[in-house]
Order: C-alpha cells, then sequence, then structure tokens
C-alpha cells in the first residue's frame, strides 16, 4: 500500500426527511482494493455519489492527491481521475467495443470519425489490462461479464487514479468474476487506488485489502481485511439498537392451517428451487440484501413474471397462476414495491383505485354504480384513516403513505386473504410507517396471511412471526422470530456463494 | 382568472371547453365578417355535413388515444368501407340495408385487426395502423377495380338513406351524431369498460397488477374505434355520394385534431367527449371557412397540422407542469 490518494473527511448530506451521510470518513491510498460495506440503505452508494459530484455535499471536504477538490459533476471527476463502474453496464448495444469506450470523444479525420485509430487505441488498452477482447466486436454480442471489462477499460482510458467499483460481481459467472480479480490485482499492482462496493462477503475477503464499515449513513470503522473474521465485519454492519419493540415470539399457534405453500419455484436466475409455506394470520417476513430475488420470487407467485417451474397451493388445493388474473382469483392480492408504477393509477380518482381490482362488483346492469363504490371507497378511507379530502380526489395528489393506504385499500375491497407486502414503507415518512405497521398487524389478526418482504432488519425483525431469508436468487434460512437475530438474518443474507 | 375557475358551474363544464366554445363561436363571426355569403342556413348546413363524418371518426379514435394509442388508419379504412358497401349496393345488387351493415362490418373488421395486433401482440400502434391504412387503401381499390363508386341519389329507389343525414331542411344528421356522443360518452365514464380503458391509458401495468385481463380491454378500444368509423363511412355518402379510391388520409389528422383539441392527452388515461364533439364542429367550421373566402383545400391542410401542434403542446406543457 503506497500513500493516501484520497481522503473524505466529515461528510455530511442530508436529504428532506433523511440524514444520509452524518460526518463520514473515508480514504484510499494508491495500490489497494478498499471495500465499502454496509446494509441496504447505509449510505454507500451516497458516499460515492458525492464523491464524483452526482450529489452536492452539505459539509465536510475531499482531498484528492494533497489538494482540495469538488465536483459538480461526474464528467470533472472523470478529468480528475476518479472513476465510477457502475453496476448497471451503460453500453450502447449496438456499437462496436471501440466505439462505445470512446463515445462522446472520437478519433477524427476531418469530419469522418477515424474508427482505425479508435480500434488500435482500444486494442492498447486491452494489452495493458490483459484483456482478450476484439475492438471491433459488436457490444452486444459478448457476455455481461466482457462487456464489464469493456468498462472497466473505459475507466482506464480515462487515465484513473482511483476506480469505484459498485457491486462489479453482481451480474457475472464464477469464471468472470476469477477474471475481474485479476484486473483488479493488475489494477493494484499499477498503484491505483481502487473502491470496492459489494454484499459478498467471501469476495471481500479475497479481494480487498482494507474494510470500510458504514451503518444507517455513519460511519462505523475500518478494518485490515486479513485481520478480521466475517461475523467482525457482520457485527459491525448491523450492531444497532432496535428501539421499536422486536416482536420475540410468534403470534401465530403452530397449528393453524396453511393457506399458501410455494413448492420448488424457479423463475429465471433470480428464483431458483424457491419453497416456502404462509400460515393463516402469519406475517412472514422476506428478508435479504437488494437483488436477492425476493420481489422476483413474489413477482412469480402472483403471476406478474412467468416461471419455468414450481406448484403453488391455495388453502390445500394446487393452483395454475399464470397471470395477476389468476392469482387475484385464488385470493392473492400483491402490494408493489414501486407504487407509483405498478400499484396505483395517478389520473384516477381515490375511489376509482378502491374498486380496480373487483369492478365487477361495483357494476349495475352495464353501469358502473358509482355511489356504491363511493361508499365503500368511503368505508376503507375510514378504517385506514387515509387522509384525503374527499373520494373524488386524484390519487396523484396523495402522498405517499396515503397511497399506499389505497392501494391497501383496493386488495380489502377485493377482499384478497393472502397479500403481498413489497417494501410497504419504502419512502413513507416515520408516521405514516407506524400507521402502516398497526395496519399490518390488525389484518393479521383478523385473519388475513401476508408475506411482508423488506431491506430493512428493524422491520423485519418488528413485524414477522416467521423469517425467510434469501440470496442470489435462493432460499437460504428460514428461522421463527424467537430464534432471529439481526447477526443471525445478515449471516444468512450474506452466505457465501459455493 | 382564479376565482372563475373556482366557479363551481364552471368547474363542472371545464374551462378548456367554454373556451373552445368560444372559439368555435368567434371563428363563426369572423367568417360572417369576411365572407359575405356566409350568413345563413346553406353553409352551416354544409359544415354540418362535413362535421358527421369526421364525428364519428374522431369519436372512434377518441377511444383508441384514451388507451395511449393512436390510428392513422380510420380515413382510409372510412372509404374502404363505403367503397367496398357502395359496390356491393351497386354491382351486385345486395339490398340497401345490408350495405349499411357491410359498411359497419368492414370497420369492425380493421377494428379488430388493429386491436388485436395491438394488444395480444404488443405491435406499436403507430405501425399497425399505418399498415392497415395502406391495407385499407389496396383492398379498397382491388375490390372496386380502381374505381370510384357513386351510392344512389335521394330521388332513387335506393336513396332513403340520404335522410340520415337531413329531412326536408331539418338536420337529421345532427341528432344521430349526438346521440351517438353521448353514448360513447356513456360508456366512457359510466361503464366497466370505459373504466378500464382510461386506466390502462394512465398506467397499464398497474392495472395488469389488479388482476384485469388488460389486453381484452386494449382491444376493445380499437373495436369500438372500428364500428365508428364504419358509421362514418355512412354518414359520408350519405352527404357526399361519391367515394373515390385511394384516399382518405387527410381525415386522420381532422379527426386526431378534433380530439386532441377537446382535451384528450395523446399519452393516454384523459379523454373527454364533449370536447371532442366541439373540436369537431371547429375543424369543419374552419374547412367551409377557408373554401368560402375563396382558398383551396390546401390551406385547411395547414391549419390542422398547427392545431394538432398547438394541441399536443398544449396538453404536454399542463402535464409538465402538474409533475
Amino acid at each position: 500500500m503506497g500513500d493516501i490518494i484520497l481522503t473524505m473527511k466529515d461528510i455530511d448530506k442530508s436529504f428532506p426527511g433523511v440524514h444520509a451521510l452524518d460526518h463520514v470518513n473515508f480514504e484510499v491510498r494508491r495500490g489497494e482494493v478498499h471495500a465499502l460495506m454496509g446494509e441496504n440503505g447505509a449510505g454507500k452508494s451516497t458516499l460515492m455519489k458525492v464523491l464524483t459530484g452526482i450529489y452536492t455535499k452539505d459539509s465536510g471536504t475531499i482531498t484528492f492527491e494533497g489538494k482540495e477538490v469538488e465536483f459538480h459533476n461526474t464528467r470533472e471527476a472523470q478529468d480528475a481521475g476518479i472513476v465510477i463502474v457502475h453496476q448497471e453496464l451503460n453500453m450502447l448495444g449496438h456499437l462496436t467495443v471501440a466505439q462505445n469506450i470512446f463515445i462522446g470523444r472520437e478519433f477524427k479525420k476531418g469530419i469522418y470519425i477515424d474508427d482505425r485509430r479508435m480500434n488500435e487505441e482500444a486494442k492498447k488498452l486491452f494489452d495493458k489490462l490483459h484483456i482478450d477482447i476484439d475492438p471491433t466486436e459488436i457490444m452486444s454480442n459478448l457476455t455481461v461479464g466482457k462487456q464489464q471489462m469493456c468498462e472497466i477499460a473505459k475507466a482506464i482510458s480515462h487515465d484513473a487514479k482511483v476506480i469505484i467499483f459498485d457491486e462489479p460481481s453482481a451480474a457475472l459467472t464464477e469464471a468472470e468474476i476469477e477474471e475481474l480479480f485479476k484486473i483488479i490485482r493488475d489494477l493494484r499492482k499499477q498503484n491505483l487506488g481502487i473502491v470496492y462496493i459489494s454484499h459478498r462477503m467471501d469476495e471481500i475477503k479475497v479481494i480487498t485489502d482494507r474494510v470500510t464499515v458504514m451503518r444507517d449513513g455513519c460511519y462505523v470503522g475500518t478494518l485490515i481485511t486479513e485481520k478480521c473474521t466475517k461475523d467482525d465485519i457482520i457485527n459491525m454492519m448491523v450492531g444497532r439498537v432496535i428501539y421499536e419493540d422486536p416482536k420475540t415470539e410468534s403470534a401465530v399457534p403452530k397449528d393453524v392451517p396453511i393457506v399458501l405453500k410455494v413448492e420448488n419455484l424457479n423463475a429465471g436466475r433470480m428464483v431458483q428451487n424457491v419453497s416456502f409455506e404462509l400460515r393463516k394470520g402469519e406475517i412472514l417476513g422476506f428478508s435479504g440484501l437488494m437483488g436477492a430475488g425476493r420481489t422476483e420470487t413474489a413477482r412469480a407467485i402472483f403471476g406478474a413474471d412467468a416461471k419455468t417451474s414450481g406448484d403453488i397451493y391455495v388453502n390445500g388445493k394446487k393452483v395454475e397462476i399464470n397471470s395477476p388474473q389468476d392469482a387475484v382469483k385464488c385470493g392473492i392480492g400483491y402490494l408493489s414495491e414501486d407504487r407509483k408504477r405498478f400499484g396505483i393509477v395517478v389520473q384516477k380518482s381515490v375511489a376509482e383505485n378502491s374498486t380496480m381490482a373487483s369492478l365487477e362488483n361495483f357494476v349495475k346492469g352495464i353501469f358502473i354504480n358509482k355511489k356504491e363504490e363511493k361508499k365503500i371507497a368511503q368505508k376503507y378511507v375510514e378504517s385506514l384513516a387515509t387522509k384525503t379530502p374527499s373520494t373524488d380526489q386524484l390519487v396523484v395528489n396523495l402522498s405517499g403513505g396515503n397511497q399506499q393506504k389505497i392501494v391497501i385499500a383496493k386488495w380489502l375491497v377485493r377482499d384478497c386473504d393472502i397479500l403481498i407486502f413489497d417494501e410497504p414503507t419504502r419512502g413513507i415518512d416515520v408516521g405514516a410507517k407506524n400507521e402502516i405497521y398497526k395496519l399490518m398487524n390488525r389484518l393479521a389478526e383478523e385473519g388475513k396471511s401476508i408475506i411482508m418482504i423488506s431491506s430493512e432488519m428493524t422491520e423485519i425483525l418488528r413485524m414477522s412471526d416467521r423469517i425467510v431469508v434469501m440470496c442470489e436468487g435462493k432460499k437460504t434460512g428460514e428461522i421463527d422470530i424467537s430464534e432471529a437475530s439481526q447477526e443471525l438474518i445478515m449471516n444468512m443474507a450474506t452466505r457465501e456463494i459455493e | 382568472m382564479e376565482k372563475i375557475k373556482q366557479n363551481p358551474i364552471i368547474r363542472k363544464i371545464g374551462i378548456n371547453r367554454i373556451v373552445l366554445c368560444g372559439v368555435l363561436l368567434l371563428m363563426y363571426v369572423i367568417f360572417c365578417i369576411l365572407s359575405d355569403n356566409f350568413v345563413g342556413m346553406q353553409r352551416i348546413m354544409s359544415a354540418l355535413n362535413y362535421a358527421y363524418f369526421l364525428g364519428f371518426l374522431s369519436l372512434g379514435v377518441t377511444f383508441v388515444i384514451a388507451t395511449g394509442g393512436i390510428d392513422f388508419s380510420i380515413g382510409p379504412v372510412m372509404f374502404c368501407s363505403a367503397l367496398i358497401s357502395g359496390y356491393c349496393l351497386t354491382h351486385y345488387g345486395v339490398p340497401l340495408a345490408v350495405s349499411l351493415v357491410i359498411s359497419i362490418l368492414v370497420g369492425l373488421m380493421f377494428g379488430i385487426f388493429n386491436g388485436y395486433f395491438v394488444a395480444y401482440w404488443t405491435v406499436p400502434p403507430f405501425i399497425i395502423s399505418m399498415a392497415s391504412m395502406n391495407i385499407a387503401k389496396g383492398l379498397a381499390s382491388v375490390f372496386t377495380k380502381t374505381q370510384s363508386v357513386s351510392w344512389p341519389q335521394s330521388a332513387d329507389a335506393n336513396g332513403w338513406y340520404r335522410n340520415l343525414v337531413k329531412v326536408g331542411g331539418f338536420p337529421v344528421g345532427l341528432v344521430i351524431f349526438l346521440v351517438f356522443a353521448i353514448l360513447c360518452s356513456i360508456i366512457l365514464n359510466q361503464t366497466k369498460a370505459g373504466r378500464y380503458i382510461l386506466s390502462l391509458g394512465s398506467n397499464k401495468e398497474a392495472v395488469r397488477l389488479s388482476g384485469v385481463n388488460v389486453k381484452k380491454w386494449e382491444m376493445l378500444a380499437y373495436i369500438i374505434c372500428g364500428i365508428l368509423v364504419g358509421i362514418a363511412a355512412i354518414f359520408f355518402v350519405a352527404a357526399y355520394t361519391t367515394v373515390q379510391p385511394g384516399y382518405g388520409d387527410q381525415y386522420n389528422n381532422e379527426a386526431i385534431a378534433g380530439c386532441v383539441m377537446g382535451g384528450t392527452s395523446m399519452a393516454g388515461g384523459l379523454a373527454s367527449i364533449s370536447g371532442t364533439v366541439i373540436g369537431v364542429f371547429i375543424i369543419a367550421l374552419l374547412q367551409e371557412g377557408i373554401l368560402a373566402l375563396g382558398f383551396t383545400k390546401d390551406y385547411q391542410l395547414i391549419i390542422t397540422g398547427i392545431i394538432v401542434i398547438v394541441a399536443v403542446y398544449a396538453d404536454v406543457s399542463t402535464r409538465r407542469r402538474k409533475n
């Protein structure tokens, strides 16, 4: 490890209602691979966005190569030598590899683009990285792994001194990860500073020199990778006090009937052989890190996406669910994590949204019985304590928490017995959050069965009777709430991938 | 201005519809001043003749635009309907009543065709309606051997269908058109079909995830459109009797212009039948006025083009402000 190339000191950043970064410290040395770890929402991405000029910091200093700097956009950061390799690739599939690498700064010969020179330069870059890719190949013909290498080559071509990898291995195969590590070691040898963001504990142990852990927007500490264990890191990640009294034992007796049974569900790469059972009146928490395949599992059960195989039983009877229509007929309702896109029709009123899933019950002859519709909508506005001036209000004008209640009302009007809540409190302020929690508990007491997907550990521990943990599309654990702890869940959620 | 907007009666009718009515009246007054022969019933009846068939086209395309789609085949399909049914009437001796049914069936067929490909094969509406526009033109030419078709005159044995437009001096067509407009308004605002058509135009995925068969309802919008286009064909021949193969495109833009001017959003989810009706009257009056002032039809094309741009821009900019 060489001298310090980059120091971020006392970085503070707030968004309305959220203190995203609370005086965070972070440093990178030349020739080191520095892991940045933390749960979902710990502030890793925000910190990197502050560094590369996507967000402006509220206070604190960034020192790069001995000089204090402040970037206003990624371009400025790039020019200074700090580049980020994103998780999602930003490549244009129809262009060649070389054209992608030099996009926006093409070599020209008169008014023509000098493709030959770009190919030569790209070849030189690849040679330097010991990568074997043909610069004239069309980008979309490459595997995801190769595309990522092009992305790295592009970063290097900016004369980078610090490269940030944001979950680079998420979409790669084992062999591709090996190759990626070879390149990263190479870059380390060339004295570059490397920031490596990943959830995969085993990778952290293999490739990084130091680990900085963040939690809830705060800097927790920095460890030398060699000298610490996986448990040390996990303890730092989750060592949070749970102030909202967690459930200590399940409220559901062992002998209540099973309402939903899923067996060996498969749907693409993100859902592999998932099996579980849901009991009547139970809240089943689905925990895991981003991209663990929980939403994909829910969507496959609900018929929103096609599944490749697997059996679903509702109340002991095997059912065929190939579309949301089928699922709704079986009494399953799905509340998406993205309300605006998948939950509500913003240009329609509260009443119209409330009956969206059960309109046939409100049709008299050929006409919609709007009086009846408003009555039922009003009933749920009252029982869910939705804040809206009237049931004629367009939902676009409601706050996030109230929009969520409209989606809940939609499934209650339909009288669904199985409700899948996907991140039910995302983007909802604290007060409304508590209301949603109370509501979920009430629904469970009334005999509704709930699957709750949540990335918030506190939410999982507070609400669930039982917890299913997923990692990389597989179910990696199932625990009763009485045995659950943050450490145990995090351990299951970061299981090493064989 | 804010105070006026808050007035309950004005709110109910809608400020833009009041403005549109004002524009319509203003246009009439201007034409009367500029042209010495515009005053009187004759010009109005002539403008109404134009408004009937255009109105049915515009009502039809309102349903399609409400889903967030578009249909560029309505004009040519209307001609195709009129030509095929007229050819059956004049060359094959098919009874008049049956010919009228054939006209509607041809429109319905194209509606099913467009709707099926848009809803079930997810072909972009723009592409499929361009394709069916060409198919309609070609089909009509082949069927009629590229001959124009003249439907019977009022005095002929089979001339009673012309009473659909006018009996004596009374504009029967206006009554029929308004009845259909009210029917459309009821379908759009009071029935399950209309609710789903508008909702899926606003957020198709959310409606699908509510367990609604969105494909069925999206296709239905095109089918309703097709039927109305078939009816438009009847009113076209009832007003003008003669149809030529190979034409009809110009009415696409006029019908769409009437629709978006009336407040139907090209992005889908918002539609107003009453707005469409007023929009159609404006377009019809415009074309009559331009002819009365001695300009050629070409000027009307230019003005219609400009109207479409202004109306769509107004829609886009109000939506941007709201976000």
